[in-house]
This record gives structure tokens, C-alpha cells and sequence, in this order.
């Protein structure tokens, strides 16, 4: 064991050992350059905030879609459909905001933008409600109550879940007794004999 | 010449009182009053810091709630942007290491990371932020890894 140890220290400096925690290798499947290049949604972080709300239930299943896909497989690459088509909802829903809403949307923007230093939503309550009012009758999209997005939903999907882990076995593991073996009763009762 | 000597004498009328009783301060409220309002003053500052807290916990849960609304979006482009620089990292690892006899990408001299993961396994818990920076240099890496402190 010492020699082992000491081999690794000799053999690897600081830096070698930097590189070994790297890990793609050739026979990790990672997808292409323009397979990753879709049209990103370029905004601010102000506007991502202002139209937060009316996003997140506009394109709700793809939301969840996406998040389902990440939690259960954990795994960037076999999420990328499902991502691709998050983006291209959130650009479909901010074009239509666009077409729409743009003057009260970029009224709410602002006051966000300028009203605190962590984009707050207490100071805009009025640009708000007329932003509300301007999503409900040109886009049909109602703000949701303020903890909507904090709950936890079931979503229905159609993407077959993952198998189960299976259960480690250990070759050399100590053999148990076997199930039926007689348990009689312990012969000086419990050590926790105030409690059972 | 003899001056009469004269007796000293108080005054005509005699000496002022000498003020030596208590004066007590004015009593506005007993004992029974000054602890009723303190405990109805009480009771309703609890009662407003109530309803404040309340208020406060809403807007969090507001702030928290239009994060996690944008979250699926930003995670999406993350995980676009990680994956390309993973295949920048792998394709310039092969390009700086190609002279060097036995290595092989992404492994020790061919001894992987997990011995008993997968071959292809991949999650993005397994790359740190040290590995993805790997080849640009410190200036760079510090510069992205400190801008939030510039907000």
C-alpha cells in the first residue's frame, strides 16, 4: 500500500493530477457544435424578470417536460430536445410580447430595471397591473398567484421513466443468516428497556 | 461716641418655612393602567409585525417563484454552452497531447476516473468549474468566475 502510494505521489505533479480529473473521453457521445447552436433568447435580465410570470405558464409543459427530463436522467446530453424546445418558447412567447405588449412591457422593464438593485417586484405594482391587463386581453395569458412556480406539480409526460437503480451486490459480503433461522426472544430482555 | 449693640434678631415676621414635606409627581395612570396599555400596545405591535412579516414572506416567495419560472430557459442554454466547451476541452486536450506516447483523452495514461461507472457516463456533477476552465488561462477563468461580484 505505501509503495503504491508513494508511486502515485512521485509519478503525478500538481498539474498532471489537474488533468486527470478530466473526463470526456473519445468514447463519450457528445453532441455536434451546430446540433448545440439554436437561436438564444437575447434579453436582458430586467425583461427575463418582467415577463417571468407570463412565461413560465405560457410555455408551462415544455418547462416541466425539460425539468422532469433533467431531474430523472440527470444528464445535459439527453435533455437537449427537450431544452431546444424550452428556448424556442420563451423566443415564441417574448416575439408575441413584442408584437403586442411592447410599450407596457418596456414600461415594466424599466421601472423594474430602475426601481431596486435586485429587480424587486414591490416597487412596480401599478406598471405591473397594466402589463397584467394588456397580457390577459391581447395574449389570453393570466398572471398566476405569486407562489405558482414554487409548487410542485405532477406532469404527465410520455417519455418512459428511467429503470431503477438496481441494487448493489457485493461479492464478498459477509453471508446473513438465513431467513427462517428460530429468533427466540432475547434471554435478559431489551437494553432499551424503558422503551419497548 | 457709644453705639448701642443690638441683638441679631429674625426677621420681622419671622423666618420662611422650612419646605420639608415630600411633593409627589402628579399621578396620571396607576399601576393597572400602565400595565394594561403596556400590554395592548404589545399586542398590537405583534399583531402589525405579523401582518408585516406575512407581506415579506409573500415577496420572497414572489422573487423565488419568477426564478424558478426562468430556470428551464437558463438551464437549457447552460447546458448548451457547458457541452460545447466540453468538446472545445476534448478536442484541444487530443491537439496538445497528441506527441505524448500512451495517453489517452479524457483518462490517466488510459486509467479512467471511475472504475466502476459506465464507459460513456456523464453528468455535469462530475465536471468541476476548475476542469472546464482547464485550458483558457487563470486571467480569463478569474475574470468569469469573479463577475458576480461586479454586480
Amino acid at each position: 500500500m505505501k509503495q503504491f502510494f508513494n508511486k502515485r505521489l512521485d509519478s503525478k505533479n500538481a498539474r498532471e493530477k489537474f488533468l486527470e480529473k478530466e473526463m470526456a473521453t473519445f468514447q463519450h457521445e457528445l453532441p455536434t457544435e451546430e446540433e448545440l447552436t439554436v437561436p438564444e433568447v437575447n434579453l436582458s435580465s430586467a425583461s427575463l424578470r418582467a415577463g417571468a410570470f407570463h412565461m413560465g405558464k405560457y410555455c408551462e409543459h415544455q418547462n416541466n417536460e425539460f425539468m422532469l427530463c433533467r431531474q430523472e436522467l440527470q444528464d445535459p446530453r439527453k435533455c437537449l430536445a427537450e431544452g431546444r424546445a424550452v428556448t424556442a418558447c420563451a423566443l415564441e412567447f417574448f416575439r408575441k410580447v413584442k408584437k403586442s405588449c411592447y410599450a407596457e412591457f418596456t414600461q415594466y422593464t424599466n421601472c423594474l430595471d430602475k426601481s431596486s438593485g435586485d429587480l424587486h417586484f414591490k416597487h412596480c405594482r401599478n406598471t405591473q397591473n397594466v402589463l397584467d391587463k394588456c397580457m390577459l386581453d391581447n395574449l389570453g395569458i393570466e398572471r398566476p398567484e405569486y407562489g405558482y412556480f414554487c409548487r410542485a406539480k405532477i406532469h404527465h409526460t410520455d417519455r418512459p421513466a428511467p429503470a431503477p437503480r438496481p441494487k448493489k451486490v457485493y461479492e464478498d459480503a459477509t453471508p446473513g443468516l438465513p431467513d427462517d433461522y428460530p429468533r427466540p426472544p432475547a434471554k435478559f430482555g431489551s437494553r432499551l428497556h424503558y422503551m419497548m | 461716641m457709644v453705639t448701642p449693640k443690638t441683638q441679631d434678631l429674625p426677621p420681622p415676621g419671622g423666618y420662611q418655612k422650612i419646605p420639608f414635606m415630600r411633593v409627589p409627581a402628579k399621578t396620571l395612570f396607576n399601576g393597572f393602567q400602565i400595565i394594561g396599555a403596556y400590554i395592548g400596545i404589545t399586542t398590537f405591535a405583534v399583531y402589525i409585525y405579523h401582518l408585516t412579516n406575512k407581506q415579506i414572506q409573500r415577496e420572497e416567495v414572489e422573487m423565488r417563484s419568477a426564478r424558478l419560472a426562468l430556470m428551464p430557459m437558463l438551464i437549457a442554454e447552460r447546458d448548451r454552452e457547458f457541452l460545447k466547451q466540453v468538446r472545445k476541452n476534448r478536442d484541444e486536450e487530443a491537439r496538445l497531447m497528441k506527441n505524448i506516447p500512451g495517453w489517452v483523452v479524457g483518462t490517466y495514461y488510459g486509467e479512467p476516473i471511475y472504475k466502476t461507472k459506465p464507459v460513456d457516463h456523464f453528468d455535469d456533477n462530475s465536471l468541476s468549474w476548475d476542469d472546464l476552465c482547464v485550458h483558457s488561462d487563470y486571467r480569463t477563468q478569474m475574470i468569469r468566475q469573479n463577475f458576480h461580484l461586479w454586480n
